[in-house]
This record gives C-alpha cells, sequence and structure tokens, in this order.
C-alpha cells in the first residue's frame, strides 16, 4: 500500500484519505474489514482542470469517511467498486453519465440521468462542458430499442409502468418482465425529472442557491435548504444562536410532519383505500396551516438562510400550534389503531415487499425503509445537528421488514415529531435567532447530513473563495433506495408492486435533481 | 303479450327503460354522495340542485369526445360489446317485479331467476370481450381479472339465491317476492349476509374492486375506451350496481310489496322498491369505504376457500331450517 | 383510551362521519384566511426606495428588473417568474418592499402580472396595479 496511501487531517470532523486511484478497492477492503455495516453514502465527482476528482464518502460508524482518488480526464478509468458495496451501483452510472469517469467492472453502465439522445461525448459537470446550445439529435440515441413496443421474450411479458401511470406521482419508468404474475427483473429508468440543479447552483450566489436547492423537492423542501445551509455554515465556521437552532428544528420537525402524513394517505390510495387518503390528507391541513403560520406559506418554507432563520416565532402563535397539535396527537391514536386491526389493510401490507436486513444494509438504503428493516440508523442520533442533541426523542424501528413495518415507522414517527415540537416549543432559548455573514465565503469544502423525511440527505459544498460555489453534490435519499425497490419487487408478485413501491416514499424530483 | 299502447309504454317509458336510465342515474348520484359525506367531502353539488344532474353530466360529456378505435383493435367487437353488455343488463332486469309486476308484463316464468342470473353471466362477459378486443396489455389483464372474478363469485352467488327460492318453493323471482309472509332476511339472515358480500365482488366494489384498480392497471378493461362507448360502459356498471341491488329486494326484502296506505298500489309498490333498493345501495357503498382492496389472489382465495363452502353451508341450513324448524314456529 | 380493541375502528368513524359537516371549505364562496406575514403580493413604497438594485441583484430567479422612473432606477416585479421567497425585502436596506396578503393572482393577461413602480405609494391589499 504504502506510498498510495496518505490520510490527511481530519477535516472539519470528517476523516479524509488519499488514495491512488488503482487502490481504491484495497482501502475500501480494509473498512469493510473493520464495520461489516458501512455503506457509501454517495460518490462524489469534482472537475479539478486536468483531473476528475472522486470522493468516495462512506459512512461507517455513524460518521462519515471521505476516500479520495482523482483520474486523469484523457483516460478517466477506475475500477468499479460494486461487487464490495452493491449500493454504489447507481451512484457511480451517475458519476459515469455526467462526468464521464469509466468504472471497469460495472455490470450495467447506461446512462442514468441524462435522456438518450443527449450527444455522446459531453459531459455536463465539467467546467469546460458547453451546455447552451445543445442540440438533440436523434441519431445520438444509443439505445433505439426503448422507444420500440415492448415485446414479449418467450414465457415473459414486458410491462412497463411508467413513465405516466397512476401509480406514480412523478414520471420514472420501470420496465418488468413479469412471468404470468411473478415479476422476474425489475429495469428502471431514471432522469425524467433531471433539471440540472447541480450545475445551476454553480452560477448563482450562496444567498440564491439556498432557494434553488429548496426546489430540489417540494415535500422536503425544508431539510434540502437546512442541509445546503448548514454546510456552508461548517466552511465559514459560523455557529447559529441557540434561538435559531431551535426554530430550524421545529420547521424541520413540520416538514416530516407534512411529508409523513401526506405518503400515508398515498398508501391508502395505491392499496385501494381511499377513505384513509381522505381522512388523512383531511388531518394533513393543519399542519400546513402551521408551516404557513409560522413561515409565511403552507409548503415551500423558504425560512432558512446563512447563519439562522429568516422570521422569528411569535409568542401569540403559541397557543394555536399547540391546539392543533394536541388534536393531531389524538387523531393518530385512531390511526395507529386502525393500521393495527384493519383486516384489508394488514392483508395488504404485511409480508409484503419484504427486505432483510442484510439486504438493506448491503444496498445502503437510507431512512424508514433502512428502520423498517432493523438497521438503527437515524443522523438525528448519529450526528446531531441543530437542537437535536438536546431533545429527548426516539428512535423508530421495526424488524420485520415489509410494507407495514415501512409504514408503522412512519406513524411512529408522526408521534415523535409532534414531541420535539413541543418540548422545542417549551424549551426555546431567548436571545438572536440569527447572525450575519460574508457573502463571499472562503475555499474550503464541507460534507453535512440531515435527516429528510425520506432518509439522509447528504450535502458536499466546495467554495473557492468567490461568491459563486465550486461544487455543490446533492444525494437525496430516494436515489439512495431505489435500488432497494429493485430487490423487493423481483421475485414477488406483480399486485404487489404498487403496495411495496409506495412504502419506500419515493420522490422522484429529489432523486433526479 | 299483446303489443298495444300499454305494453310499449311499459317497455320504454315506465317503469321501462326510460326510467331504468334515470333512475340508474340518480342511485349513481345517491352512491356518490353517500361516499362523499363518509369521507367527509361534499361529493357533486353544482350541477343541479344538490348535484343531482351530475350523472347525467357526465355522461353528456362522454358523448361530446372524440371517439377512437385503436387501429389493432378488433373492430366490431370493439364497437358493439359495450352496448350489448347494457342491453342484455337491461332485458335482465325487465324481468324483475318492479310496480308488482315485471316490466315486460307477464313476463315471469319458472325458473326465470336462474334464467336472469345467466343473462347476467353473458353480460359480464361481453364486458370481458370489450376489454379482450382492445389491443391493449391492461386491457386484456383487465379483462382477464373481470372473468376470474364473476365467474368464480357467480357460484356462490347462485348457491345463495337458493335459499330464498327454497323458502318460496319457487325458482320464479315474482313469486318469491310475492311469497314473502315474512321477510326473507329474518329467516335466512345468512343467506343475506353471504348474498351481500358476494354482491360485492359481483359488482367490482372494494375490498373487491380488482378490476377497476387505476394504481395497478391505469383502466382496466377500460383504458381503450372513450366517448360514447365508454359512456355506455360506464352505464354498464351503474345498471350493474341497481341489479344487483334490485335482486336482493327481491330475494330477502319482500320486492315491491309493502302496505299500501291510499290510492294507487303501484305508486306504493313503486315507492317502496325504491327505497328498499336505495338501503341495499347505502349498505354496499358502506361496505365500499370501510376496506382497501385486496389482490387479486386473495380474492380468489375468499372466493374459493370462504364463500363456496359457505354458501353450500347456508343452503344446506335454509333447507334443514325449513324442514323441520319453521313449521313448528310460524 | 381503555383496553384497545381488535374491531377495525373504522366501521365507527366512517358512519359517524354521515353526520357531520363536511371537512371541504367552500373557497371561493367563503375567503380564504391568510395568517399574517403571509407571502402575497409584492407592495412598494417608491418615497423610501434609494434605488441600489440589491434587490434585483439578489433575486435568486431573476424576476426585478430595474427600469427607468422619472430619471431613476427603479424596480419592476415580474410576477410571472417571482417564487415569492421574499430575499428582495430582506435585502432592501431602507424597508421599501413589504408583502400583501393579496394572492389571488391568476389572470388571462400577462400584462397583470407585472408589478409597476408608481409615483404614488400604495398601501393596502394590492388589488391594483
Amino acid at each position: 500500500m504504502g506510498d498510495s496511501l496518505q490520510i490527511q487531517p481530519a477535516h472539519l470532523g470528517k476523516a479524509s484519505i488519499q488514495v491512488k486511484a488503482d487502490s481504491n478497492k484495497d482501502v475500501l477492503k480494509i473498512l469493510l474489514e473493520t464495520d461489516k455495516s458501512a455503506g457509501i453514502a454517495t460518490l462524489t465527482g469534482l472537475d479539478m482542470g486536468e483531473k476528475i476528482g472522486l470522493m468516495y464518502h462512506i459512512r461507517t460508524n455513524g460518521a462519515i469517511v471521505t476516500i479520495r482518488t482523482e483520474v486523469p480526464k484523457e483516460n478517466p478509468k477506475i475500477p468499479s467498486i460494486t461487487d464490495l458495496i452493491p449500493g454504489a451501483n447507481f451512484h457511480e452510472r451517475e458519476a459515469a453519465d455526467l462526468f464521464g469517469v469509466i468504472f471497469e467492472g460495472h455490470p450495467n453502465l447506461a446512462r442514468l440521468l441524462l435522456p438518450e439522445d443527449w450527444p455522446e461525448n459531453l459531459y455536463p459537470l465539467r467546467k469546460d462542458a458547453k451546455i447552451d446550445d445543445v442540440a438533440v439529435k436523434t441519431e445520438n440515441s444509443k439505445n433505439q430499442a426503448e422507444t420500440v413496443q415492448p415485446q414479449s421474450d418467450g414465457t415473459l411479458v414486458n410491462i412497463i409502468i411508467g413513465p405516466q401511470h397512476p401509480a406514480l406521482l412523478e414520471p420514472e419508468k420501470f420496465s418488468l418482465k413479469v412471468d404470468g404474475e411473478i415479476v422476474k427483473q425489475v429495469e428502471p429508468r431514471i432522469g425524467y425529472v433531471h433539471r440540472g440543479v447541480e450545475k445551476a447552483a454553480e452560477q448563482r450566489t450562496y444567498l440564491q442557491d439556498v432557494y434553488l436547492v429548496e426546489r430540489i423537492c417540494g415535500i422536503c423542501n425544508a431539510c434540502h435548504a437546512a442541509c445546503f445551509v448548514e454546510t456552508v455554515e461548517k466552511i465559514l465556521g459560523t455557529t447559529v444562536p441557540l434561538r435559531g437552532q431551535y426554530l430550524r428544528t421545529i420547521i424541520l420537525e413540520l416538514n416530516r410532519l407534512h411529508s409523513h402524513l401526506l405518503l400515508l394517505g398515498h398508501a391508502g390510495l395505491e392499496i385501494g383505500y381511499e377513505t384513509l387518503f381522505q381522512y388523512m390528507w383531511r388531518d394533513r391541513e393543519p399542519v400546513l396551516d402551521l408551516t404557513e403560520l409560522l413561515t409565511g406559506n403552507r409548503v415551500i418554507a423558504s425560512a432558512m438562510t446563512v447563519g439562522g432563520v429568516r422570521r422569528d416565532l411569535k409568542e401569540t402563535n403559541i397557543p394555536k400550534i399547540k391546539t392543533a397539535l394536541a388534536n393531531l396527537k389524538k387523531k393518530m391514536d385512531f390511526y395507529k389503531q386502525l393500521f393495527e386491526t384493519e383486516p384489508t389493510l394488514k392483508m395488504r401490507t404485511q409480508n409484503v415487499g419484504t427486505l432483510a436486513k442484510e439486504d438493506a444494509l448491503k444496498l445502503c438504503v437510507v431512512g424508514p425503509v433502512a428502520r423498517g428493516s432493523g438497521v438503527a440508523m437515524d443522523v438525528r442520533k448519529d450526528e446531531p445537528y441543530e437542537a437535536y442533541g438536546e431533545i429527548p426523542f426516539k428512535l423508530i424501528t421495526y424488524n420485520t421488514g415489509d410494507s407495514w413495518a415501512r409504514l408503522m415507522v412512519r406513524l411512529d414517527e408522526i408521534n415523535e415529531s409532534i414531541n420535539i415540537i413541543n418540548y422545542a416549543i417549551d424549551n426555546m432559548p431567548q436571545g438572536p435567532y440569527r447572525v450575519r455573514v460574508p457573502r463571499v465565503v472562503p475555499a474550503g469544502e464541507a460534507v453535512n447530513r440531515v435527516e429528510a423525511p425520506r432518509g439522509e440527505l447528504f450535502y458536499y459544498v466546495k467554495s473557492n473563495g468567490t461568491a459563486y460555489p465550486e461544487r455543490v453534490k446533492v444525494r437525496t435519499p430516494t436515489f439512495a433506495n431505489i435500488p432497494a425497490f429493485i430487490k423487493i419487487a423481483e421475485g414477488g408478485n406483480i399486485a404487489d408492486v404498487p403496495a411495496s413501491f409506495v412504502s419506500l416514499d419515493p420522490c422522484f424530483s429529489c432523486t433526479d435533481r | 303479450m299483446v303489443l298495444d299502447f300499454w305494453f310499449v309504454f311499459r317497455v320504454l317509458v315506465f317503469p321501462g327503460f326510460t326510467s331504468i336510465l334515470f333512475f340508474t342515474m340518480f342511485c349513481d348520484w345517491v352512491e356518490r354522495k353517500i361516499e362523499a359525506r363518509m369521507q367527509n367531502r361534499v361529493g357533486p353539488k353544482f350541477t343541479g340542485p344538490a348535484g343531482i344532474l351530475q350523472p347525467l353530466a357526465d355522461f353528456v360529456k362522454l358523448l361530446t369526445k372524440e371517439d377512437i378505435v385503436p387501429r389493432d383493435a378488433k373492430k366490431t367487437v370493439f364497437k358493439f360489446a359495450p352496448i350489448l353488455a347494457f342491453s342484455i343488463m337491461v332485458f335482465a332486469l325487465s324481468f324483475l317485479p318492479v310496480d308488482g309486476a315485471t316490466i315486460i308484463p307477464d313476463s315471469s316464468f319458472a325458473g326465470d331467476l336462474i334464467f336472469v342470473m345467466t343473462l347476467i353471466t353473458i353480460a359480464n362477459f361481453f364486458l370481458f370481450l370489450s376489454g379482450w378486443a382492445s389491443a391493449n396489455p391492461y386491457g386484456a389483464i383487465g379483462a382477464a381479472r373481470v372473468l376470474t372474478q364473476f365467474l368464480g363469485y357467480d357460484i356462490p352467488l347462485f348457491f345463495l339465491a337458493l335459499a330464498p327460492a327454497f323458502l318460496a318453493g319457487s325458482l320464479s323471482i315474482s313469486a318469491i317476492a310475492a311469497n314473502q309472509y315474512f321477510p326473507f332476511v329474518l329467516l335466512a339472515p345468512w343467506a343475506f349476509v353471504l348474498f351481500i358480500i358476494t354482491l360485492q365482488a359481483e359488482l367490482e366494489k372494494d375490498p373487491f374492486d380488482v378490476p377497476h384498480a387505476e394504481t395497478e392497471l391505469v383502466g382496466g378493461l377500460e383504458t381503450e375506451y372513450c366517448g360514447g362507448k365508454l359512456a355506455f360502459l360506464h352505464l354498464t356498471r351503474d345498471v350493474q350496481i341497481v341489479f344487483g341491488a334490485a335482486l336482493v329486494v327481491e330475494l330477502f326484502l319482500g320486492g315491491p310489496y309493502g302496505p299500501v296506505f291510499f290510492g294507487l298500489p303501484v305508486f306504493w309498490y313503486t315507492l317502496w322498491f325504491v327505497l328498499k333498493l336505495l338501503a341495499v345501495v347505502v349498505i354496499t357503498e358502506y361496505l365500499t369505504c370501510l376496506f382497501a382492496r385486496l389482490r387479486i389472489d386473495q380474492v380468489l382465495a375468499v372466493n374459493w376457500r370462504v364463500l363456496l363452502p359457505l354458501s353450500v353451508l347456508s343452503l344446506t341450513l335454509t333447507v334443514a331450517m325449513t324442514t323441520w324448524i319453521y313449521p313448528l314456529v310460524v | 383510551m381503555g383496553k384497545k380493541s381488535a374491531v377495525s375502528p373504522m366501521i365507527k368513524e366512517v358512519l359517524s362521519h354521515l353526520f357531520k359537516k363536511p371537512a371541504t371549505s367552500k373557497y371561493p364562496f367563503v375567503k380564504a384566511e391568510v395568517p399574517e406575514g403571509f407571502r402575497g403580493k409584492q407592495v412598494y413604497d417608491i418615497n423610501l426606495c434609494i434605488s441600489c438594485g440589491l434587490c434585483s441583484r439578489d433575486c435568486p430567479a431573476k424576476a426585478i428588473e430595474m427600469v427607468e422612473v422619472d430619471g431613476k432606477r427603479r424596480p419592476l416585479f415580474h410576477l410571472d417568474l417571482c417564487i415569492f421567497c421574499y430575499q428582495c425585502a430582506e435585502s432592501c436596506p431602507r424597508n421599501a418592499i413589504k408583502s400583501s396578503e393579496f394572492f389571488e393572482l391568476a389572470s388571462i393577461n400577462k400584462s397583470d402580472l407585472v408589478v409597476k413602480p408608481q409615483a404614488s405609494s400604495q398601501k393596502g391589499n394590492g388589488a391594483q396595479q
């Protein structure tokens, strides 16, 4: 190993290792031997002039270790790590698509985010890529077969779910090869909602980027904004005053309440339980009204800024918040009893779409999908941020790993969120809620994680001393969870596909950015 | 059967085809309003007073849309299957005594219970054909599911319908309706409960909603239909619900017969029939709101493993009760 | 709460809703209440403006255009681009931009969707341009 490995001093609380390109797998093997449940958080690509930097962010023991390597631009080849960590599949495909890195040994290096007819050698996230005037030519299309009417392959019938389908909220394509009623193979194609947010973030100032990343996803908007501003604050070295941290916690938990209530209603719709859908969404309305009271808008909060929050909580609003939360808590008793006793609901979700704990660890899934399979992983407990270190709450896990467990995890998390908000309001410290920060951020880089409703949200920001960021990398939780869907669906009933799919809580705007 | 003015009036106007059409739309409105209120919503509100013209508005809207036949579909079957399904369903409905006599006058005969149920099966078969004739995998799967479901559930339905037939001693619906000294729901409540459950499956409502599962099958057998043909498919489904409820009313609830207070019996019989039918519609809608949708294999498991044995048991029980217990008590 | 029963609570709940009022709010026949601090249409006070242009520079959606009015540069708000984040209000050193509670902005006419800098100060719900 010798000279191919250099351990760099711990940077901003995260350990970082510099290796030569072809020894990335050796380092990973050593890491995996020390911690069997290590998983990849993401793979960040970085245009460094003549080289392309690749950073493997590995999640181990509740912290992030970064393994850095570089490949030259003219010959960007590097061994793939999918045989060690199967969950790295999508991350490597994304780097191949957007940076042009070739991963040797990868099972399927097809396009992930860019459309089929994107020009061949144009890699958008490289600094020298000219993407203002891309002529979409159909002769660029590598994979013509996908646009032709699906044909049967022997006894296998090709059923395509999406891009437009009533089961999906947002467009993605899943090609299922079905034998009778059993699904044999699933091939996802994502990228229909790809808007190039990471590239757009490089062309706007940090202040404008807060609003840009907020719009990556409507439902977890506060989490994206919070993660981004926390990362920038790490580079700047500012500490947000305590009152600002508590206010951020309240807004993040309100976001979580909204998202979980929405998903449980949507789950009802997918399994044909319209009454549950109507009731849940009726009970979601007070949460939206509370968000409007606190931030000025029902869904997109726009409440975070670098250095704190933009608005304070008025004393006169507190009774309204407490009443609404108390009403919601009473309703949650009804829903909990419903989920535990209703026979048709249990028939549709129990023992359906089971994900075993070992598979959950190998595929590096995050959020309620992991917690429903017994993996005790929650960024709020592993690396407390904002006020979570001071607020007591339970980490919810269920062991069965089926769709019912994943839905119950979210249901219990709703109760925990209500408790967190009540505690935060009762123990809110006095003082300022915001500090002024300079517009120009000094050179540096930082990583940050936040527990979004769907799982761990990961941001990497690198600044080069100007008012514009050099690189913003976003890894959203659904991006890490889609390989789990492939594992769940294969071998199961086609009629179980909607029920198990919705229990993953897919958010495709997040996935594609 | 003499073809005179009254015959034509009965068959075409009241209580015949036109009345059935408008009554079906009325039942559709009742269904939607009840479902909405149970789900804490408002339901149709703005078309006509309290939204009562909404089903008519939907029907007219569909008639004004462009009517497309897919290139690869089997054209004749595609065009005529929905209309045939609707017509056969209405024809089956005409054998039921609605206002004290069957809609087509003097048409009841011994064994018309079996005849009517066969007609329903044929109508459902035409629905299957309409899905199969559209060149679409979703349509084909939806049609296959309709076929498996109604063929499977026809058997327990038939066994359960035999219980009131046995109680009345006749296989003619008019005779069963007329001979209910006590409504058969009291004499054979087990058959009534099982019949309602089987009816949920026949009418394709939750929890047996599989053929209409949009989240899995997009549109089921209706996927490729639009315009007037889709209007007929929707109408067929609504007439199916009316027919199912009417069958329950005839077999278990005493048909149109009830106390006559003053004036023409025809008016009172129609009124009782309508009220009893609406009660059955409300019950089935309540069951729909209560449950989620089961998977197709779970639906079939419920049929073959639960309902079929229970329906045979119910028939045995009815026969036993009638032969030995009821003559002592009644 | 007492002991938990093994029967689905939906049975009673669904029936009880037949006798309750619907949860639907009858907008637009009933006015929709918005809380204080709601981010609606912008209200711009020309008397406080110092023409610094910070609002236009900081706008994430590039929805503010500086135009010449009476020889001075004033902001023009393009509401069809605006995302109502109110970063402009925060960046303004003189608090010349404020929010209002008016949100019924849909229109079939693009010219309704601009807030032009007027010569007189405007207060109120901003219902007129």
